[in-house]
């Protein structure tokens, strides 16, 4: 009776660790694949043309998903693709590049 | 002798003043590609260039003008020699130069090498919008200058990607002209990477069409 119950808990064991295992690597593939959103907010930014440069300048970087600027507010706002980053000074370079002024950076969860 | 220079230097820039219409930017993104053509019953002009940076742009510039009967043909730099950026206000300040030659067309006359310096200035808001630009040359056979200046309005704020409509006001003063000073009321339409400016000069019966396209 011991032999089977041994049996059998090997045998649940053997079926279960590949479960937890795979649903531990679907946690850790949740929290690598989450997007990150970056608002720049800038100064000078004050006609379409103005959106068109750093619309091109961003989207040319290799973790840039999507740009989107609201004009409104002089903000551009950046989608990076998942497990990917895009510091603070690199953001900073790319706003100056495009020809206007960072005034401040906030990160969201996309 | 300082001041002397300075006083100089200051009537050079003064006589630079002529102009081009007081245009759109010299200058373009990085990488960016820009045709500008520009046309009224004085003269017609096309401008290609190139944007390594922000702040310079480089390429070709040829005028005919009709008014004086010369025809220009040369390399264009332009730079942005001070931007100033403020929540809801750019204000950019150019400098611009060309090389090449000029010839006075019809006349049968020799090509002579040939010149300009420039300078732009503008402010602008999503709604207001202010200009000015002046240009002088030297055409080896004669010497021209132009200047211009312009105020927008938009009647109403687009978002990015909406057709931007401007109602503007230029005027223009060249001092060789039959009609020195003129004074032109033009649309410009703003959509995607083209702007279209039409205006009518009424003292000249002039047609203004002017065309740029940015990629």
């Amino acid at each position: 009776m011991k032999s089977l119950c041994l049996a059998v808990s090997a045998t649940l064991f053997a079926f279960a660790s590949p479960l937890a295992l795979a649903e531990n690597e679907r946690s850790a593939e949740a929290t690598s694949s989450a997007q990150t959103l970056v608002t720049a907010k800038v100064n000078g930014m004050v006609c379409d043309f103005c959106a068109r440069a750093v619309t091109k300048v961003f989207g040319k970087e290799a973790a840039v998903e999507n740009v989107h600027v609201d004009l409104d507010n002089g903000e551009i706002h950046v989608t990076l693709k998942s497990g990917t980053d895009l510091s603070d000074e690199r953001v900073a370079t790319l706003v100056k590049k495009s020809g206007y002024d960072l005034v401040s950076i906030a990160r969201d969860a996309a | 002798m300082k001041s002397i220079q300075y006083a100089g230097l200051a009537l050079a820039i003064g006589f630079a003043g002529s102009i081009q219409c007081a245009e759109a930017r010299p200058v373009s993104y990085p990488s960016g590609w820009t045709v500008m053509q520009m046309n009224n019953g004085d003269m017609s002009s096309i401008h290609v260039h190139y944007s390594p940076t922000y702040s310079d742009s480089i390429g070709l510039y040829s005028e005919r003008n009709w008014d004086a009967d010369w025809h220009f043909t040369g390399v264009q730099y332009n730079r942005l020699v001070k931007r100033w950026n403020r929540a809801g206000s750019q204000a950019n300040l150019y400098f611009k130069v060309g090389a090449g030659q000029a010839d006075p067309f019809g006349d049968g006359a020799d090509v002579e090498a040939a010149g300009f310096v420039g300078l732009g200035a503008d402010w602008e808001t999503r709604r207001w919008f202010v200009a000015y630009e002046g240009r002088a040359y030297d055409l080896g056979f004669t010497q021209d200058a132009r200047q211009s200046a312009r105020i927008g309005i938009a009647p109403y704020i687009g978002d990015y990607g909406d057709l931007h409509t401007w109602l503007m006001l230029q005027v223009e003063n060249q001092p060789e002209s039959e009609t020195p000073t003129t004074l032109t009321p033009l649309v410009r339409f703003f959509y995607d990477v083209q702007l279209l400016e039409i205006g009518y000069t009424p003292e000249t019966e002039e047609l203004m069409l002017n065309w740029i396209v940015r990629f």
